[in-house]
């Protein structure tokens, strides 16, 4: 009984060792982004070729590169062109993956359906690279080789894990509350918005949260659909405009740093509910 | 009536559903038929061509840059794993016990996840040639002193250690909302029985979050199998060829490189592997699950 | 209902604002021409050529494009059945597989032909991997790869140009004894590696030996290993680790004289002017053997423009070309990219290439080799891959199984050809 009451009193008090390593450990997070911040705002004649001199703090902090690196990326239409495309994935999926996943959900007691949860589910396994150059010759056709398309594509690639997402979701919802609203004469579609759209609300979030990681840091699809129509996203352009940094690698940080910002503020404002988002897609 | 409301309900579900499947179709499953039906041809991606029938599948088999690529792949995932689960156990194990500053700390740590990879690789890229060799140089390190990029020997570790700098993010949260799951009483049992450090986490710890390693074991496979933009950013497949990932390969020699037709079969061949390899992990996993 | 309505009126805004800005950029009453070139680097002169152009001919609207990784661009754009008029491109092997699947157009009727060195029109023809009939491109400009040497130190210490290799290595044996760095490399981009083994095969094998190769009468590897070793051999006189440095990289070195030499092409000397403009530039042809007379200068077409096949405006796009062929635009075009003209007359060459001029006037030059590799063989990734290992046999091996690899349906073509003429 001793023994216990020790061992409780143990682990109610902090520990201190553990604490102080996993703060040593957190560097290796901070050393990263640390250097980006120190590199991006010296100019290049601040750059002494010893790394004490990189990674010192800039004798005076200067905003040239930033400017030039927006200049050079063309900084706000790339970033309003991946705000568009994120954002309007993420309404998509949320939107019509949720539709789906309730349609399909509430009818796998049916056999054709549940063959078709599966035939979806199983997009999951198809590695982009196998269908990157028939999807470049099949948008052309179709003219939609630009952000339309991109948008099209990524609804139809986070098909699969949201799908599984929702209908898993949707086990917990009871069907009685579905069958109040239809005997008081609500359509269909109707019960699906006012009942269970709402009642979904948390995985909403989870959908939204790794939707919108996941295109926002996407290379490959606007890589192959948007290359040569000028309107790049914010990877591509760090990409696309590598060469034109040459050596001047204080420029380039700048415009890397510029590429981090948005998701560094959007994680410092909502860093609990996208924890939380992904833990649940992940576990789910 | 019921009956009445059930039918309209199910042509209700049908027009959602016809649609959405249409799409999925062209766009998914035509792709793949598409790319399957390319892999039989000797296709530029433009101009004229010819059917070759199975040639391109002969000739991946005797290629050499191909199955390096599947060597490295493959080992890159295997270690990048390895590597990043022992990390992320013992962060979580970590962040799980009582400490200062808990909830700060744990986003600290999941920051990486929300970043890039390009970018990261970029940043990363810098690193490994200008400060670590820097850093070798100042304590006399001959080991340290050369660029990691530099030598096909080391290049696929630098790529290691970008990769897993980004994964232990998702990796150790996944494992934090496993220890959850375990009740505090079950170690205070444990702990009556003698059970403590590493003892009470492979007898009782451990064996409760199988199922969460399962997840952490199938998403990392499955993402370092795919990788892509770090390659890109870090060594561009080099030095000698020694980095070249599967995706990066299909990509600089499909779409750059002009054999369409070529890499549309050896994207065949990668999409069987990835299908094969999934079943078996989840096949594999689940049994031992079942054990326990 | 209503809240599905505005959710859907929404989305139908938001994709209509995302499918918009479509890239047409037609003008009413005039006729776009839109090219799209390679040169990125020498964008801002396109720019003011198409102003130029465009106010001259008010009944054209030219648009230049200059994206990066633009011959990626052009074949993906070909890829979706959307190529633009004109192109213009290196001779190179991006230019084998264009002219080879047909979708370039003949030019043999444009009267500017007539006014072009015999010789490079001669390097386009041996690109095509079964010789066709028909002109497919107006060369451009040419560029030259040898050695790029800072004049500044070379004079301090009085050092001369070597015209043999013992020469060279001798060279490069007194400028490490003087403590200077005799080289700088950036092969980390593995590209980079081609400049030396381009400027040394040139003059150690024959320019037919890709046919010879092709028709089964040859192989690479009774060629190709003296070459490599010699390749190998400069690499000992890097003043940093060849492999740790990219192409940006090795130019700011060379440009800050932290090194004497720099065995990469006349391409390379605007990025290293951009670093240092005061720095004086020459430089030589890499002398691969040690008969002076055998070394040839190593210089292809850098830039060259082609009609596309599905053109519908290819009487105007002939007009384009006769603006850019005009000598005071050609001028312009050099001086700012330091190269040399493919057009016959007397033109100004930038002084850093002045010891190559006499070769290109004697016509002692030959293209590169690596122009001939089909680029999915990768010969850069193989070359780097043996400067890596050191690994002769494999290289060899390897070398002349990947050619055949991805050469396979020309070589059959090729036969064909033969038997048929």
């Amino acid at each position: 009984m001793l023994k216990k009451s020790q061992l409780a009193r143990t682990a109610k008090k902090t520990n201190r060792t553990i604490t102080f390593w996993l703060l040593v450990g957190s560097l290796s997070v901070f050393f990263p982004l640390y250097m980006t911040i120190m590199i991006a705002f010296k100019d290049p004649s601040q750059m002494s070729n010893s790394i004490a001199g990189i990674l010192a703090f800039p004798k005076s902090w200067s905003f040239d590169n930033f400017q030039q690196a927006m200049a050079i990326t063309d900084f706000w239409h790339t970033l309003s062109n991946s705000i568009l495309i994120t954002g309007a994935t993420m309404i998509v999926a949320v939107i019509f993956h949720s539709l789906i996943g309730y349609a399909i959900g509430r009818s796998m007691q049916k056999r054709g359906y549940r063959l078709l949860y599966l035939y979806i589910i199983s997009g999951m396994f198809v590695p982009f690279a196998i269908i990157m150059m028939p999807i470049v010759k099949q948008t052309a056709m179709l003219g939609i080789d630009n952000r339309f398309g991109v948008v099209l594509l990524y609804s139809i690639f986070y098909l699969p894990m949201n799908l599984m997402l929702y209908t898993g979701y949707l086990k917990n919802i009871p069907l009685s509350l579905e069958e109040a609203a239809a005997i008081d004469g609500a359509s269909t579609f109707k019960t699906f918005w006012s009942v269970i759209f709402p009642l979904m609300k948390p995985m909403h979030a989870t959908v939204a949260v790794l939707t919108a990681l996941g295109t926002w840091n996407d290379v490959m699809l606007p890589l192959v659909l948007l290359s040569g129509t000028g309107q790049n996203t914010l990877p591509i352009a760090q990409l696309n405009f590598q060469s034109q940094f040459g050596t001047n690698y204080n420029l380039a940080f700048a415009s890397y740093l510029l590429a981090l910002i948005p998701m560094l503020i959007i994680y410092i404002i909502g860093q609990k509910q996208i924890i939380k988002g992904v833990v649940n897609g992940a576990i789910k | 009536m019921k009956d009445k409301l059930n039918s309209n309900r199910s042509r209700t579900f049908l027009a959602i559903t016809i649609p959405i499947v249409i799409l999925f179709f062209v766009f998914n499953t035509m792709a793949v038929i598409q790319g399957f039906g390319y892999s039989l041809t000797n296709f530029k991606g433009f101009g004229g061509y010819d059917f070759v029938g199975l040639r391109n599948y002969i000739d991946l088999f005797s290629d050499e840059r191909i199955i390096n690529s599947y060597i490295f792949t493959f080992g890159f995932a295997i270690i990048c794993t390895i590597l990043v689960n022992i990390i992320s156990l013992v962060l979580a194990l970590g962040l799980s016990s009582k400490i200062r500053a808990q909830g700060a700390l744990r986003a600290i740590y999941f920051l990486p996840n929300i970043l890039g990879g390009l970018v990261i690789g970029y940043v990363f890229n810098f690193f490994f040639t200008y400060i670590l060799p820097g850093i070798g140089e100042a304590i006399n390190s001959g080991a340290l002193s050369n660029s990691l990029l530099a030598s096909p020997k080391t290049a696929w570790f630098a790529l290691v250690i970008t990769v897993a700098w980004q994964a232990v993010a998702l990796n150790t949260l996944i494992y934090i909302s496993g220890l959850q799951t375990v009740p505090e009483d079950v170690y205070e049992a444990g702990a009556i029985d003698g059970a403590v450090g590493f003892k009470k986490f492979k007898n009782i710890t451990f064996p409760l979050i199988m199922p969460f390693f399962t997840i952490n074991m199938v998403l990392c496979m499955k993402n370092f199998l795919m990788v892509f933009d770090q390659v890109v950013s870090l060594t561009g497949g080099g030095p000698a060829r020694s980095t070249e990932s599967i995706s990066f390969l299909i990509y600089s020699g499909g779409l750059s490189g002009g054999a369409f037709g070529y890499q549309s079969a050896n994207a065949v061949i990668f999409f069987v592997v990835i299908v094969t390899i999934s079943i078996f992990q989840l096949r594999f996993l689940n049994s031992k699950e079942e054990q326990l | 209902m209503k809240k599905y309505l505005s959710a859907s009126i929404c989305l139908t805004l938001a994709m209509s604002v995302l499918s918009g800005c479509s890239s047409s950029q037609d003008i009413a009453g005039k006729t776009t021409i839109e090219l799209v070139t390679y040169k990125m680097e020498a964008v801002d002169l396109f720019n003011e050529f198409a102003r130029e152009f465009n106010e001259e001919n008010p009944d054209l609207n030219l648009v230049i494009e200059a994206p990066k990784d633009a011959t990626t661009v052009i074949k993906t754009r070909l890829i979706k059945d959307d190529a633009p008029d004109m192109i213009g491109i290196g001779g190179d092997s991006t230019f084998s597989i264009l002219v080879d699947t047909g979708v370039l157009g003949d030019i043999s009727d444009y009267s500017g032909l007539d006014d072009i060195k015999e010789s490079f029109l001669e390097i386009d023809k041996k690109l095509e991997p079964v010789p066709k009939t028909g002109v497919y491109a107006l060369p451009y400009v040419a560029n030259a790869s040898g050695i790029l040497f800072n004049k500044r130190i070379f004079a301090q210490y009085g050092w001369e140009i070597p015209d043999t290799w013992d020469g060279l290595i001798n060279l490069c044996e007194t400028i490490q004894a003087a403590g200077l760095a005799p080289f700088t490399f950036g092969h980390k981009d593995s590209w980079t590696t081609l400049a030396p083994w381009n400027a040394l095969a040139v003059s150690m094998t024959s320019p037919d030996l890709f046919t010879r190769v092709s028709l089964g009468q040859d192989k690479f590897s009774n060629h190709y290993g003296d070459i490599a070793l010699k390749q190998k051999q400069l690499l000992e006189y890097s003043g940093n680790d060849p492999f740790a440095y990219g192409y940006n990289d090795a130019c700011t070195a060379f440009a800050k004289g932290l090194a004497a030499m720099y065995p990469i092409g006349s391409y390379a000397i605007p990025q290293i002017l951009s670093v240092n403009p005061d720095l004086e530039i020459g430089s030589f042809v890499l002398p691969a053997n040690n008969d002076p007379k055998t070394n040839i200068l190593n210089s292809g077409i850098d830039l060259q423009f082609s009609v596309m096949e599905d053109s519908k405006v290819k009487e105007e796009c002939y007009r384009v070309l006769e603006f850019f062929q005009r000598n005071e635009n050609i001028q312009r075009y050099i001086n700012e990219q330091i190269s040399v003209p493919c057009k016959q007359g007397e033109f100004e060459l930038n002084e850093s290439l002045t010891h190559m001029k006499d070769y290109i006037d004697a016509n002692l030059l030959s293209d590169y080799p690596d122009h001939h590799y089909p680029s999915e063989m990768g010969a850069d990734a193989l070359i780097q891959t043996y400067l890596v290992t050191g690994d002769l046999k494999k290289f060899l091996d390897t070398f002349d199984k990947d050619w055949i690899r991805f050469n396979q349906d020309n070589i059959r073509k090729l036969l064909e050809y033969e038997e048929n003429h």
